[in-house]
């Protein structure tokens, strides 16, 4: 008796040590996953705002309706009245909703009236549960930057997904106590979060002024694509962009990749004669040309590696400035052999190409510079007059940026402050660094060919707006057909990039028409797009007329 | 008969009685864990129930111990026979609870004859052994068996009450023992036994329920059905191993308050208290129980008579099998067979009884100097 007694409690006592010392951890993390209901918090995610505090991106209260199939009955009749409600075939209810389970989705989100339809067919085992639908007041307006969230509100796009986790907060996770039948115990826990929200650097308005006048260009033209981008030149907030295609992020299902892309960052393409600022600013930082030294292009043409490399038009001697202003293939290509491919990539990577601008957006690309040493023959005569180069629309407006501001490369960026629901401050973009990477000299200098370019007998002057002085560029090029790697007799590039006023700058702004029709020129098809978006945009900014007595005699003469 | 003299105050087994109280009212404290309300409105009245059978119980336990246990033995054969008439009656007027015919009514209170039985069945084994001359041989052996366990064994097996009919077949063996074999019957008894072994294990294996079936089957294997009974074994692993070295602490276990270790506040409730006492308060637990068994088996080896020596042993191991049979289901370490364990697990008609039993052991305790009479 006593054997037995002591044999059994050992047998208990190292059990008891096996269970509750050796394998308790196991043991503890079972019960964890039995007692602790991990649940996504219902985020409210944050308000996106424009730079001026109106309202973006919110948030709507709507009803999802779920069935709870275990306590569900459902006959034919009642089946077809639901699906009448909803408007919905009554087989694809029929789908959702398990043999067996407590809880599935019938449909979410449903408009107000249809809801409180479908609870006046007090059908038993239907349950609605609120839920918040992300809204987009504005329909298209800036949906490349805003992105889009899904239908259980995880973000997929734009500032959505790059700042998710501002958006949503802290992990969006709530731990319960339940019980065996699944019932939630613990009380008190806030199962909503607010998320903080974010004001964006893009203005409302000019947004819309930039949206439409691509959107007329598109019509005019015919054009496959377009992008245009505004930024402040000093500061890299971008205050709009747009692309065409767009869509409605409000309806995200039916968004098709080719109008999801944000072309302004994530597509490349060769930037033709808007790149001829790199050897241009490479010449003039070091000093291999002055702005009145003579380049002789009379015979229109200039042979590298086998290759000719022709202008548009035939000129005869230009000054440096001339060669930028008329946009001289021969002149840029002459001036690139001076500098050599080293200092022509130089500065290339100098201005930003062939890296990342680092703006707040998913999705962007670094497009490519090939370095000196793979270039071939011929690239001396491609590189200087942007062919064999890829670039995003938003690093050309980059690099004109620096030209605006005097010399420094700015960080583009989309969002201006991050606040807390209760308004809190909790993050600034503001006052972001600047990276000076040419001479305020060179810088100046370059502005003034820059205005000449949409001065008469520039190819830009289509750019220019009456009462402010505009500096910019036209570009002009050819796409590489992707079947036979050459370039495409029909499909072209045309662009302009530019900054206004000219000698203040406030508006730095790229326009960038992909396969327009019947027009091929940057100076045709862009530069009037360019006008269209800055007049607006000067006169909705309040900025004042610029007294200019040479091209705009009207105006003086009372 | 109704004597309390000074004697009995100062040889009164105070140790028993109080270890006997504490597991109580532990019990009481973690029966109200274990049914605590978790939202509001609920009011479990488990442990308020339990409280007042505990009263009920002592008031008993007192009763008992102020008779001479001797009066028990003189009555043995007319409390057996009321004891078996009332699990017969059990099937006669039973109303089924949880799948089984146990609970006889009485006007408002419902009590499980089985739970008297034991004990009744206890005296009466041994007084008949007090009265057996010389060591058992063949016939008494067979007279005892048949006469006395094999009936209330079947009845008990047929309620189905697995638990206290392996009870009632397990003390007959060391008060057999304690009595003495002769020697031949003890080496037939083993041979007969290893024999019978196959047959009596398929005998029995037929003779149960399905879910008797089940559960064995997942004692040996628990993974086979983690939702069935095997989720019983596996809740129970997890609660107690939940518990650590010092425990979640008081109202703090979640398991078994949870609803996910069933029969949490009856026959798991030693799991509920390891989650929240953890290793070491178990150990302590466990240490009461093994203070109450040893002064069991003390009493029994000093008592004054024969009957007493039988009494004090039966009750005493019928106590340590409850205790290690509940412990090691509740560990896993054996099958589930539905047995409570004494003094905590909810349910008035065994604590009464199981009170009645300490008071026999104390009454034998405090009697042990007496001469007879």
């Amino acid at each position: 008796m006593n054997t037995i007694i002591i044999f059994s409690f050992f047998a208990v006592f190292f059990r008891l040590t096996d269970l509750m010392i050796l394998s308790h951890k196991r043991l503890s993390e079972k019960a964890k996953q039995q007692h602790i209901k991990v649940e996504d918090i219902q985020i409210r995610r944050g308000i996106i705002f424009d730079r001026q505090g109106r309202e973006l991106a919110l948030n709507l209260e709507l009803e999802s309706l779920y069935c709870e199939p275990d306590s569900l009955n459902l006959d034919n009749e009642s089946v077809r009245k639901l699906a009448s409600t909803i408007a919905k075939e009554p087989e694809v209810i029929l789908t959702k909703i398990p043999s067996e389970g407590k809880f599935a989705w019938i449909e979410r989100k449903l408009e107000p009236d249809i809801a409180e339809r479908v609870k006046g067919l007090n059908i038993k085992g239907l349950g609605f549960m609120n839920e918040a639908k992300r809204v987009y007041p504005k329909g298209k307006l800036a949906s490349h930057v805003l992105g889009f969230v899904g239908v259980d509100n995880q973000a997929l796009e734009g500032i959505e997904l790059q700042y998710d986790r501002y958006l949503k907060t802290r992990g969006g996770k709530v731990f319960f106590g339940r019980d065996a039948s699944g019932r939630t115990l613990s009380s008190g826990v806030d199962k909503e979060a607010k998320g903080n929200n974010i004001v964006l650097t893009i203005d409302e308005g000019l947004q819309g002024i930039v949206e439409k006048e691509i959107e007329k260009a598109m019509l005019q033209w015919g054009a496959a694509a377009a992008s245009a981008i505004m930024m402040d030149p000093f500061t890299g907030e971008i205050l709009a962009l747009a692309n065409r295609p767009s869509y409605d992020p409000n309806n995200p299902g039916k968004v098709n990749d080719f109008e999801k892309r944000n072309r302004a960052i994530t597509d490349c393409y060769e930037p033709g004669s808007t790149f001829k600022t790199v050897v241009g600013i490479a010449a003039l930082e070091e000093n291999i040309a002055r702005p009145d030294m003579l380049f002789d292009v009379g015979k229109g043409g200039i042979e590298v590696g086998g290759k000719i490399i022709r202008d548009v038009h035939r000129h005869g001697i230009l000054t440096f400035n001339e060669v930028i202003q008329k946009s001289s293939n021969v002149g840029s290509v002459m001036i690139g052999m001076r500098l050599g491919k080293e200092r022509v990539y130089k500065y290339a990577k100098l201005l930003g190409f062939g890296e990342k601008t680092g703006i707040d957006l998913p999705g962007e690309v670094s497009g490519w510079i090939r370095p000196p040493e793979r270039w071939s023959g011929t690239s001396i005569g491609a590189i200087p007059i942007g062919q064999e180069v890829a670039v995003t629309p938003l690093q050309v407006l980059r690099a004109y940026s620096a030209i605006a501001n005097g010399g420094s490369l700015v960080r583009p960026h989309v969002v201006s402050e991050i606040i807390s629901p209760e308004g809190k401050l909790l993050v600034s973009l503001r006052d972001m660094e600047m990276n000076r990477i040419i001479s305020k000299k060179t810088a100046e200098t370059f502005k003034d060919i820059l205005k000449g370019v949409v001065e008469e007998g520039g190819t830009g002057k289509s750019a220019s707006i009456e009462g402010n002085e505009v500096a910019g560029k036209t570009g002009t090029a050819q796409i590489i057909n992707p079947k036979t790697k050459r370039y495409s007799k029909e499909k072209f590039v045309s662009s302009f990039v530019g900054f206004v006023p000219a000698d203040n700058p406030r508006l730095a702004l790229i326009v960038v028409i992909y396969e327009p029709k019947g027009q091929i020129y940057g100076g045709v098809v862009a530069a009037p797009v360019f006008r269209g978006i800055t007049n607006q945009a000067l006169s909705y900014l309040d900025i004042p007329m610029e007294d200019n007595p040479h091209k705009n005699p009207l105006l003086v003469s009372r | 008969m109704l004597r309390i003299d000074r004697r009995l105050i100062k040889n009164f087994d105070w140790i028993t009685l109080s270890v006997v109280m504490v597991i109580a009212l532990i019990g009481i404290m973690t029966i109200y864990s274990a049914t605590r309300p978790l939202i509001e409105g609920e009011h479990p009245q488990f442990y308020i129930r339990q409280a007042l059978w505990l009263i009920l119980g002592v008031i008993a336990l007192f009763l008992m111990v102020s008779f001479d246990y001797i009066w028990l033995g003189r009555f043995s054969l007319y409390l057996y026979i009321v004891g078996t008439i009332l699990l017969i009656a059990v099937f006669i007027f039973s109303k089924a609870g949880m799948g089984a015919q146990r609970w006889l009514s009485l006007g408002p209170i419902s009590f499980q004859p089985s739970e008297f039985f034991k004990l009744i069945y206890i005296i009466m084994l041994s007084q008949h052994l007090s009265i057996t001359k010389g060591p058992i041989n063949t016939i008494s052996l067979f007279r005892v068996f048949f006469l006395i366990v094999f009936l209330p064994f079947i009845l008990l097996l047929k309620q189905p009450n697995l638990g206290t009919a392996l009870i009632i077949l397990a003390i007959f063996v060391p008060l057999m023992l304690a009595k003495g074999l002769h020697k031949k019957i003890a080496i037939l008894f083993v041979i007969i036994g290893l024999i019978s072994l196959p047959f009596l294990g398929n005998i029995l294996w037929e003779g149960l329920r399905d879910y008797q079936k089940s559960r064995l089957i997942v004692f040996l294997e628990p993974g086979v059905d983690p939702t069935g009974i095997g989720y019983h074994i596996s809740q129970s692993k997890i609660t107690v191993g939940s518990g650590k070295f010092l425990g979640k602490g008081y109202l703090r276990g979640t398991q078994g308050p949870f609803r996910f270790l069933p029969e949490k506040h009856t026959d798991f409730i030693f799991a509920v208290f390891a989650e929240e006492w953890g290793f070491l308060g178990s150990l302590l637990l466990l240490f009461l129980y093994l203070v109450l068994i040893r002064r069991g088996l003390d009493t029994a080896k000093n008592a004054r008579d024969d009957f007493g020596r039988f009494l004090a042993l039966g009750i005493t191991f019928m106590f340590s099998t409850y205790f290690f049979v509940n412990v090691g289901m509740t560990l896993g370490i054996m099958p589930v067979v539905g047995i409570p364990l004494p003094f905590m697990s909810y349910g008035g008609t065994a604590l009464l009884s199981n009170l009645l039993a300490v008071g026999l052991l104390i009454s034998i305790r405090t009697r042990r100097f007496e001469l007879f009479h």
